[in-house]
């Protein structure tokens, strides 16, 4: 209870919360232990070099072909994969409050320029970004490329994350729960305007964040209904490509734009219950588009069967049970909707692309977090569960 | 207090939302299930379908053999070149070498290698050397596959007997169309996985199913009588300017063909290559017709009017029938009035009187009308159906033809007596010798027929071929009393062109003028068997327009003895 009301006051005096808070819980609670989920973090360390392996089986046969290295798209990967794990562990070792602690000489918070950073960002890569099959999603410096998008996620997670639990009362009307919207409509925006999937995915995340901290859930359903009825409008009356990935859906075997989800359907098939085991897949040479990106799921189908499929689901959730027990257990509700943000993201995420693979839903271009190739994603998860970690860090439990 | 509250509220939302999670990922799993599962044998045959490329292993095909297992029927190996888009890394040097090295019009070999297609077949038949050549450039997308191709060692010979096969390996004429069955193999499969691109994976266990060999075929057709036969043939056809000869020498005892000559022959290795300056193009009106004609054997497919020969046949029904003697006395005024109609000898003057046996040496046309008109019209045909003058002789060569006779009941005292010396009826060369060899035979109706057996590739399979034979078709003594007869002919008669000293030979002439009478073309030929007394060949051999002298005792009977000099030590030899 004093917990929380220091946490109001320190909005309101404007102090560094992270050293106030520090304050409290070694005064208050010193008989308490810090706790360090170290669940979550081998989980992710798991999922990673999993990852690492199931790129480098569904990539090496086009990577061969295209670099004259097997192991191209693995490498870079790798990379990748090593950058965020520092990035998880610095993060990790910070309090997370230094997120909405303003920075020293500017009186700005930091949650503020990350969002400003981002829409910035989103606005360049319109500007200088490279176009790569028809949309402008990536920036390159030097030999690095970067996906803003991937960067907007987190920081629409950190900065709602800070809008509710800086003034939750807002969420008990619609109006709040639109404020935040209008919010973050600039970055939803900028990103549906080239990536609609990615504007998906950070849209849920608000929705998850505001829903969770949100005491009236009466008008999410509301909402949840208006949305389904302009999804209907749109496809029946709207963009023919989108009208086209519906047909699609409802026919794969016989439409010929449904020719990579086909692909995907039959990789999924031939796994079977065993699989035709690890490097064995057919459907990646060649047959299934960049194999190693979100359709990689159906490449491990194939090759770990029904059973390692569902292994992989089955880490996937506990790892959404473990943000789960950090975010309930937080000792703060910005921590708290935090570790509920990057739930959501990872929730959605998998959830979307699995099904994309069984064609349970119309296609759309989700990666499988962690696992998939691309490494602005795989560095931002990585982050993301570092801020995770870093929350976990601050609970202080009684040892029995 | 209302934090408390909004914590506790919000944990509760979110377990709501995890537990949604969980629902979704548990129904996503249930769809996984059933995708892998209940879908599984459906969409993994569609993508094995995909993957799966089949290639045909062609199987080699049966060879010929001649009766001393000379082969005239064997496999090349040659290779087909062909191009896969998707691999092609230089078309240009592609195009530049394929066009020189298989001498194809750059244009052409350009549309293929730009075509976009999973495989372009460039061409096929490729000699096992240019193949060679194409392959030590080692160029990219370039595929070479080892194929055979049908090959005739000995060229010409025999070409219309053996036939030849098309680009698809089977059987176009002759031989190899009949024996289809047993000479084509069964092809062999490799299943190959691909990738996308259709490159094969290598080390991927590939499916693979063996081809299995034609069987060989062996003849009773004798490369060294053919030869003989052949050059004759052809000496003749070149002397006399004529349009065609045709020989067939036969074993009278079984029906076994030694030899079957139509000259011209035409090049089995170049089957569309004209043979007697034809010279039309592809594209000329006729061209397919031109070609039948040039690959047509005449020897069983064409029938004529035998003429004199056909004598031996009404000589053998009026001796059966008991309405002749050999010391019969006939006379000859050079003609015979029959109805209403004056039928020539072709001795104007006539032969005077003379007895049966003079009658044949000198193939008296007034002995023979007078012999037919005592057996009579039905009795004739009798003996015509008898020694097979009416059904097709059952050769094992495709496209036969059958005699054109008379109606029996339109038979009048006429036609009769035009039947009797060999006209107004036609029947194939081949039928005559069938029934010229029951009558020297012994009575005996054979099946003329190349094939002796089949023998598998391995050689653990041999199958005699067996042919129908009738017994019966003549007696033993009008056989006998033939055999003299014709002996005499020879020795004697109208036939003494083919004497050989030393050797028995029994035969009959024949001159046939061609319909329309008034054209003055003639078929000379003559019929020849030895040994006289028991024989071991009879041989036919027709000379279609000859021109200049034009009678078969003094062209067709010179060109046997020829033939039968050669042969007949070479029998004897082949026998002991």
């Amino acid at each position: 209870m004093s917990r929380k009301r220091n946490l109001e006051v320190d909005y309101v005096t404007q102090r560094s919360s992270s050293q106030r808070y520090r304050d409290s819980q070694d005064t208050v609670h010193k008989k308490l232990h810090s706790y360090y989920d170290y669940s979550l973090l081998f989980l992710t360390l798991l999922l990673c070099c999993f990852g690492l392996v199931m790129i480098y089986s569904s990539s090496s046969y086009t990577a061969q072909i295209k670099y004259g290295d097997a192991g191209y798209f693995m490498k870079k990967q790798l990379v990748a994969v090593l950058l965020g794990v520092f990035a998880m562990v610095i993060v990790s070792m910070f309090d997370y409050h230094a997120l909405i602690d303003k920075i020293p000489g500017i009186p700005v918070r930091l949650a503020w320029i990350a969002y400003l950073a981002a829409i910035f960002l989103q606005v360049l890569v319109l500007i200088i970004g490279k176009e790569v099959n028809g949309a402008k999603r990536w920036i390159y410096i030097g030999p690095v490329s970067l996906q803003p998008s991937e960067i907007s996620k987190v920081v629409a997670i950190i900065f709602v994350s800070f809008l509710v639990s800086a003034k939750p009362k807002v969420l008990r009307d619609f109006q709040g729960f639109l404020a935040i919207v209008v919010f973050m409509f600039p970055l939803l925006f900028l990103i549906a305007k080239e990536n609609l999937s990615t504007a998906i995915v950070l849209f849920a995340i608000i929705i998850g964040i505001c829903f969770v901290a949100s005491p009236k859930k009466g008008y999410y359903f509301v909402t949840a209904f208006v949305m389904a009825g302009f999804v209907a409008l749109y496809v029946l009356f709207g963009d023919p490509f989108r009208i086209k990935r519906f047909k699609v859906w409802l026919d794969v075997e016989n439409e010929p734009m449904g020719y990579q989800i086909l692909q995907g359907l039959y990789a999924v098939a031939s796994g079977k219950l065993f699989g035709t085991g690890l490097g064995e897949s057919m459907q990646k040479l060649g047959f299934i588009p960049e194999a190693h990106n979100d359709m990689i799921f159906s490449v491990i189908c194939e090759e770990l069967g029904l059973f390692g499929a569902c292994i992989v689901v089955l880490l996937f959730m506990l790892l959404i049970w473990r943000l789960f027990v950090i975010a309930i257990n937080a000792p703060d509700m910005f921590g708290g909707l935090l570790c509920t943000g990057i739930l959501v993201h990872v929730a959605v995420q998998v959830l979307i692309n699995i099904a994309v693979v069984t064609n349970s839903i119309p296609s759309t271009g989700i990666p499988l977090p962690f696992v998939s190739y691309g490494g602005t994603s795989v560095a931002i998860l990585l982050a993301e569960i570092g801020i995770a970690l870093s929350v976990s860090n601050r609970i202080r439990y009684e040892r029995h | 207090m209302v934090r408390t509250k909004n914590r506790t509220h919000q944990k509760r939302s979110l377990f709501a939302v995890v537990i949604v999670i969980f629902l979704a990922a548990g129904i996503l799993c249930v769809r996984l299930g059933y995708l892998m599962v209940f879908e599984a044998d459906r969409y993994g045959a569609m993508a094995k379908d995909l993957h799966q490329r089949e290639r045909s292993i062609k199987a080699a095909r049966g060879r010929i053999f001649d009766a001393n297992g000379i082969e005239l029927a064997g496999n090349k190996p040659v290779c087909t070149i062909s191009v896969i888009h998707s691999q092609l890394k230089d078309p240009e040097t592609v195009i530049k070498i394929l066009s020189e090295k298989l001498e194809l019009p750059e244009k052409k070999v350009r549309k293929r290698v730009e075509k976009v297609s999973s495989i372009e077949r460039i061409k096929s038949n490729v000699e096992k050397e240019t193949a060679d050549e194409i392959r030590q450039y080692d160029l990219d997308g370039v595929m070479i596959d080892e194929d055979y191709k049908r090959y005739y060692p000995l060229g010409n010979l025999a070409s219309k007997v053996l036939g030849f096969t098309g680009s698809d390996n089977q059987g176009i004429i002759g031989l190899e169309v009949k024996y289809e069955s047993v000479l084509k193999g069964i092809d062999g499969k490799i299943l190959t996985l691909t990738t996308a691109g259709g490159t094969e994976i290598k080390n991927a266990a590939e499916d693979r199913i063996e081809p299995v060999a034609g069987n060989d075929l062996y003849l009773s057709l004798d490369v060294n009588i053919q030869k003989y036969a052949m050059q004759a043939a052809a000496k003749v056809l070149e002397t006399k300017q004529a349009k065609s000869v045709k020989f067939i020498a036969m074993n009278p005892k079984n029906g076994e063909i030694y030899a079957m000559v139509n000259v011209p022959e035409f090049d089995l290795n170049a089957p569309y290559t004209w043979n007697n300056g034809q010279n039309l193009s592809s594209e000329d009106k006729g061209y397919q017709d031109a070609l039948n004609e040039m690959w047509r054997n005449a020897c069983v497919s064409d029938t004529y009017e035998p003429g004199s020969t056909f004598k031996i046949v009404t000589a053998t029904a009026a001796l059966e029938d008991h309405k002749v003697t050999l010391s019969d006395t006939f006379s000859c005024p050079g003609f015979k009035i029959v109805e209403d109609r004056r039928i020539r000898c072709h001795k104007t003057a006539g032969h005077g009187t003379e007895t049966f046996v003079q009658g044949i040496q000198n193939s008296c046309n007034p002995v023979f009308m007078e012999i037919g008109a005592r057996v009579g019209a039905k009795r004739m045909y009798y003996y015509y159906r008898k020694l097979g003058l009416f059904d097709k002789t059952g050769i094992d060569i495709p496209g036969e033809a059958n005699s054109i006779m008379h109606k029996e009941e339109d038979v009048g005292a006429v036609e009769l007596a035009t039947m009797s010396f060999g006209q107004s009826i036609q029947i194939t060369p081949l039928q005559l010798l069938v029934a010229a060899s029951a009558v020297v035979n012994g009575g005996k109706r054979v099946t003329p027929h190349f094939g002796v057996k089949v023998v598998s590739a391995d050689k653990t399979y041999e199958k005699k071929l067996v042919y129908k034979e009738v017994e019966g078709a003549v007696s033993k003594e009008t056989s006998e009393t033939m055999k003299q007869l014709l002996e005499s002919v020879v020795a004697e008669g109208s036939g003494k062109r083919a004497y050989i000293e030393g050797f028995r030979i029994g035969g009959k002439t024949a001159t046939s003028e061609k319909l329309p009478r008034s054209s003055n073309r003639y078929i000379s030929s003559f019929l020849g068997f030895a040994p006289a007394n028991n024989p071991d060949i009879i041989a036919i051999l027709l000379i279609d327009e000859p021109e200049g002298i034009y009678y078969g005792g003094t062209i067709a009977a010179p060109v046997v003895r020829e033939i039968f000099e050669n042969v007949l030590p070479y029998l004897e030899e082949v026998s002991s």
